[in-house]
């Protein structure tokens, strides 16, 4: 096998999963999907590394993922529990909520086109034969639960 | 008892140590803190009279080649070495070859004794000591009585290290010290709005002189290649045996014309001399006790003491001492006009300094022997009598409750006996009556003057307006004394309606002073012999200051007459202010003209307001403009340049977390591509 | 040099333009043809990029990058997050799969275990937690795809235009060659008994390193439960935002 070769096609391969990882952080407003965007850069850092040890006949590389396994686990637990704390204040999940860091005289980021929404479709919960008296179901309370 | 080098050191020591303790632990001792001082000038004063019995038997018993010195060198200062190429005049005779052809620039802290040194520091620590033991009772109360007697310490160290210093750069060092010290003193009742402006105004004044002084510190330096007055390390001093005893050591012609006339300047801003004598009057807004001890007796002396101290540079240059003539009988006369009609008693005290000090310079002028130790006569003689004088009206304004203005009190003579007495001897003193010691001295002065007068009719002219000036004195001197003293009595509503006789401790230095101002002038001219021992001074001893001839007619005669004028001005006063004063006035308005000059002070100050002062403040507000709209309008465009950025910036702060990802992404793109993508490219292409 | 960087420099146009059109932007349309585009793109990259020597090895080589990258690309450009997750596992999978490719028999499996097993796993717990109804609206929109899309491919162009410009540049080929470019040296790490050779690194020469990390890991642990206490009902003085 063409040993470099193999390395250059391994790093264009962790770019690309290093560049879709950036390109989701940037745009997606979703935290868990930040996150997820996030531990895909890793891959992207981990695949060049193995690249780098296996070119460089070194265990340093693999060795270096093994910490960035672990320094994933610990960043993914904190994360979640920062998530979960700003998911309480808020209730959403939206990165886009957080922009108090703005200076003063600057506009608030808001959807550009709140009407080109798809329209959400009613909830089609399952329907039972009725015994008794059925409650009276407050569907916003249903649908837009704000907070656990 | 010491040895003289010992006490070279110990008498500015004391005033020093006592200073210092007074500064450190002034605000604890509170009304006890003029012990320190006093103590130490007492002892200092001692010292110095020890020194001085020292130096007098010294002086005859171990002459040297010129004269007699003693130098006692404590540390060096500062040393630059090959500072100057060897100046023409660096050795007297044939010792050049014997020098480098560089010279160093060395300043070592040398103190020297010969007779000139020594009698100054009597004088100065004998007068001292009298006014501090007078300040105490004067100050008595005054919220800043330890800052004033700190004060009082540093200028008697400062004075003493000028006298005894042997260097010029030392003498303009303490010259300096001593002047500070003034401008403390004067301005000591800071809260006065005209205390602060005649400090500022002595100070500035005193500029000019100090400017020219230095000038000519600089000019003796390239002539002469040391500042040394003796020889030290292998080179002659300026004013050194070798030099003294060598022929055509000093510079003639334009140079020594030049170095004089730029000494003089900075003896006419210390000592008061026209046209730089505005600053005296103004300076009587200090404590009284400062205004005999600085203002009469001693700071003002200084210049006196450094002309004299030059004489081998001034006996260079006859052209020099016609001007310090010239200048001394000048202001010598205006003095003595400006003092006839101020009612402010403190200032016809002043402007009768500023008169003798011009007889001082007139003296010195004249460049014989004679008159220099006539001139350095009088200095002492008006050191005793001014400083009586001065203190004595300072015991009037103090019964008087602050006031001083001699239109406002009258016929103090029962109230005030001791005061009276004591005034009345510094009076005739000043006043020249035979045979006080203002007599002798002025008498001195005139001799000599008129001796000069036999060849020259510049000397002449000169003595007669020096006599006229006696006539004067008399004149000014008991209209002062008999408006205070005599006449009905009168006191004003500040003095609170029980004015009364000074302490003790402020009248029994006034009787010592009197005791001076009557037999002062009589030893010294006498069995005190102070012509002979100065004569040892190696300045005065030079052989070519002019020695002279005997003088017993004409000396007789010029006694005659001082004396009739004095007499006849006593007594013109007497017929003037005692009793009626409508002769006075209608006599002031058959001169309205002169009365008008005079009352005016010949408009100096006005004058010097507008040439001077106000062109500077004109430009000093152009300045202030410029700096304001200009300068400062260039600082703030630049200072809104980064503001003006940071507003545009201001865009990119969205708060959008990804946002600013995303710019530091653009930051590694920009690393990667310089870093590693441009000289790839770059390789490539070559 | 000028035809890679030309080459190169249309692939990120390219895949610029597609990243922006492929993520969710409301009811635009267009998702096809960034598809489309990104495709072509990285097509332009990958005809640059070299044989690995025999057939066998090219094909499982790109059949396992692409099953990675498109996977990836797919992870970002579903709205649905929890859809996002699940080919993110994809991803995991086919990354899995490169790592073992390389020889690193433990990583591969690590990340399928730790990633995908754990990770990813919680991820879809909290999701389905906070978000039971499936999507929300800020799922339907990306914020500045343009930029965001152009920013990625520019990275991902320099970086590739880096490792291939560097390979060519004249200067960098006279460098001694990589210790192992041939089959007949065996690499030590594709040697046998790969896991006690790991080991035996891991817990010879990196045995501090090992212990740090495991200090970190229990700091996150006390430090998630610090955070997650921290958490009061609004209405009992926490802050409201939004």
């Amino acid at each position: 096998m063409d040993e470099q070769a193999l390395l250059t096609n391994y790093l264009i391969v962790g770019a690309l999963l290093f560049g879709i990882g950036l390109v989701g952080f940037f745009s997606r407003r979703n935290m868990i999907v930040m996150f997820l965007c996030a531990e895909m850069m890793l891959q992207g850092v981990s695949v060049s590394l193995v690249a780098w040890g296996r070119y460089h006949n070194d265990w340093g590389g693999q060795i270096l993922v093994i910490f960035i396994l672990t320094v994933a686990a610990c960043e993914a637990a904190i994360a979640l529990a920062v998530v979960l704390t700003l998911f309480h204040q808020s209730g959403k999940l939206d990165i886009a909520v957080w922009q108090q860091l703005r200076e003063d005289n600057q506009a608030a980021f808001v959807d550009r086109d709140p009407s080109a929404l798809t329209p959400k479709p009613e909830a089609q919960w399952p329907k039972l034969v009725p015994a008794g008296i059925e409650p009276e179901l407050d569907l916003q309370e249903v649908t837009h639960r704000s907070h656990l | 008892m010491f040895e003289i080098p010992i006490l070279m050191v110990l008498i500015p020591a004391f005033p020093l140590a006592g200073t210092i303790v007074t500064a450190v632990f002034g605000k604890w001792l509170k009304h006890e803190a003029h012990w320190p001082v006093v103590v130490s000038i007492v002892c200092s004063c001692a010292l110095s009279l020890a020194l001085l019995s020292q130096v007098i038997h010294e002086a005859e018993a171990n002459p040297l080649a010129v004269g007699w010195e003693s130098t006692f060198e404590l540390w060096n200062w500062t040393s630059v070495p090959e500072a100057i190429a060897r100046p023409e005049f660096a050795a007297p005779a044939d010792g050049a070859a014997a020098l480098p052809e560089r010279l160093p620039f060395v300043v070592n802290v040398t103190m020297r004794s010969d007779p000139l040194t020594s009698i100054m520091l009597a004088v100065v620590t004998f007068v001292a000591s009298l006014v501090a033991i007078y300040a105490v009772g004067y100050m008595h109360g005054d919220p800043g009585y330890w800052r004033f007697f700190t004060y009082i310490g540093l200028f008697v160290f400062s004075m003493t290290m000028l006298v005894s210093v042997s260097n010029f750069v030392l003498l303009y060092v303490f010259w300096e010290a001593v002047g500070l010290c003034s401008y403390l003193l004067v301005g000591f009742w800071y809260e006065k709005p005209a205390a602060i402006a005649a400090g500022k105004k002595a100070f500035l004044v005193n500029r000019v002189g100090d400017f020219g002084f230095a000038l000519g510190l600089f000019l003796i330096w390239t002539t002469y290649g040391t500042l040394n007055y003796h020889d030290a390390d292998g080179i002659a001093g300026v004013l050194g045996q070798t030099r003294l005893a060598a022929s055509g050591g000093y510079a003639a012609g334009g140079v020594a014309t030049v170095i004089c006339l730029l000494l003089m300047l900075g003896a006419c801003g210390k000592s008061a001399q026209f046209p730089l004598h505005v600053w005296l009057p103004d300076a009587m807004e200090g404590p009284t006790p400062v205004s005999a001890l600085i203002h009469a007796a001693t700071m003002v002396t200084a210049g006196v003491y450094m002309v004299t101290r030059c004489t081998p540079l001034f006996v260079a240059s006859a052209d020099a001492q016609q001007v310090v003539a010239i200048v001394g009988a000048t202001t010598c006369a205006l003095g003595g006009v400006i003092a006839l009609t101020q009612t402010d008693l403190k200032r016809v005290l002043a402007y009768s300094t500023i008169s003798q000090l011009g007889y001082m310079f007139l003296a010195l002028g004249c460049g014989t022997l004679v008159a220099i130790t006539a001139g350095m006569f009088h200095l002492l003689t008006h050191a005793f009598f001014k400083a009586l004088l001065f203190l004595a009206a300072g015991s009037v304004m103090h019964a008087m409750g602050g006031i001083i203005d001699m239109r406002r009190f009258s016929g103090l003579r029962k109230l005030m006996p001791y005061t009276h007495w004591t005034f009345l001897f510094g009076g005739l003193a000043l006043g020249g009556v035979i045979p006080f010691a203002g007599f002798w001295s002025k008498d001195a002065i005139l001799g000599a003057v008129h001796q000069r007068g036999h060849d020259s009719a510049l000397y002449l002219a000169l003595y007669w307006v020096g006599m006229i000036t006696a006539f004067l004195t008399a004149i000014y001197t008991f209209r002062a004394f008999f408006l205070t003293f005599y006449g009905p009595l009168r006191v004003p509503h500040e003095s609170g309606h029980h004015a009364h006789e000074s302490p003790r401790t402020m009248t029994v230095p006034l009787m010592i002073l009197a005791a001076f101002a009557f037999g002062a002038g009589m030893w010294l001219q006498g069995p005190g012999d102070l012509a002979g021992l100065l004569g040892h001074t190696p300045s005065l001893a030079y052989q070519a200051v002019p020695r002279a001839a005997d003088h017993g007619g004409s000396h007789l005669l010029v006694m005659t007459i001082s004396t009739i004028f004095a007499l006849s001005g006593v007594g013109i006063a007497a017929y003037l202010y005692l009793g009626d004063d409508a002769l006075a006035t209608r006599l002031a308005r058959l001169l309205a003209p002169l009365y008008w000059l005079s009352y005016g002070k010949f408009f100096f100050d006005p004058i010097y307001n507008a040439l001077f002062v106000w062109p500077l403040l004109v430009l000093a507000k152009a300045s202030d403009l410029i700096d304001t709209y200009l300068i400062d309008g260039l600082v703030n465009l630049v200072g809104s340049v980064p503001p003006w950025v940071g507003a545009r910036l201001r865009s990119l702060q969205t708060g959008m977390v990804q946002f600013y990802a995303l710019a530091m992404v653009w930051g590694v793109v920009v690393l990667i591509v310089t870093l590693l993508i441009w000289p790839a490219i770059a390789a490539g292409s070559k | 040099m000028n035809e890679l960087v030309s080459v190169i420099g249309l692939g990120t146009v390219l895949l610029a333009a597609g990243l922006g059109l492929v993520l969710p932007r409301g009811a635009a349309s267009g998702k096809a043809l960034g598809a489309v585009l990104v495709a072509i793109g990285l097509g332009l990259f990958a005809s640059r990029i070299p044989g690995l020597g025999r057939w066998g090895e090219d094909f499982v080589f790109y059949l396992l990058a692409g099953v990675t990258v498109l996977a990836a690309l797919a992870t970002i450009s579903f709205r649905r997050p929890v859809y996002s997750a699940i080919w993110f596992g994809l991803s995991l999978v086919g990354t899995a799969g490169l790592l073992l490719f390389q020889g690193a028999q433990f990583l591969g499996v690590a990340t399928i275990v730790v990633y995908a097993g754990a990770i990813l796993v919680t991820f879809l717990f909290v999701l389905m937690l906070a978000q039971p109804e499936g999507q929300a609206p800020y799922d339907q929109f990306s914020w500045g795809p343009r930029l965001a899309g152009l920013t990625g491919a520019l990275m991902v162009g320099v970086l590739t235009l880096a490792v291939l410009g560097v390979l060519e540049n004249p200067d960098v080929a006279k460098r001694p060659t990589a210790p192992f470019a041939t089959d007949e040296l065996q690499s030590d790490i594709l040697a046998d008994e790969h896991m006690a050779h790991l080991g035996g690194q891991l817990f010879s020469k990196h045995l501090v390193a090992v212990e740090v990390a495991g200090t970190l890991l229990l700091v996150a642990l006390v430090g998630t439960v610090a955070i997650v206490a921290q958490i009061r009902r609004p209405e009992h003085g926490g802050t409201t935002h939004g």
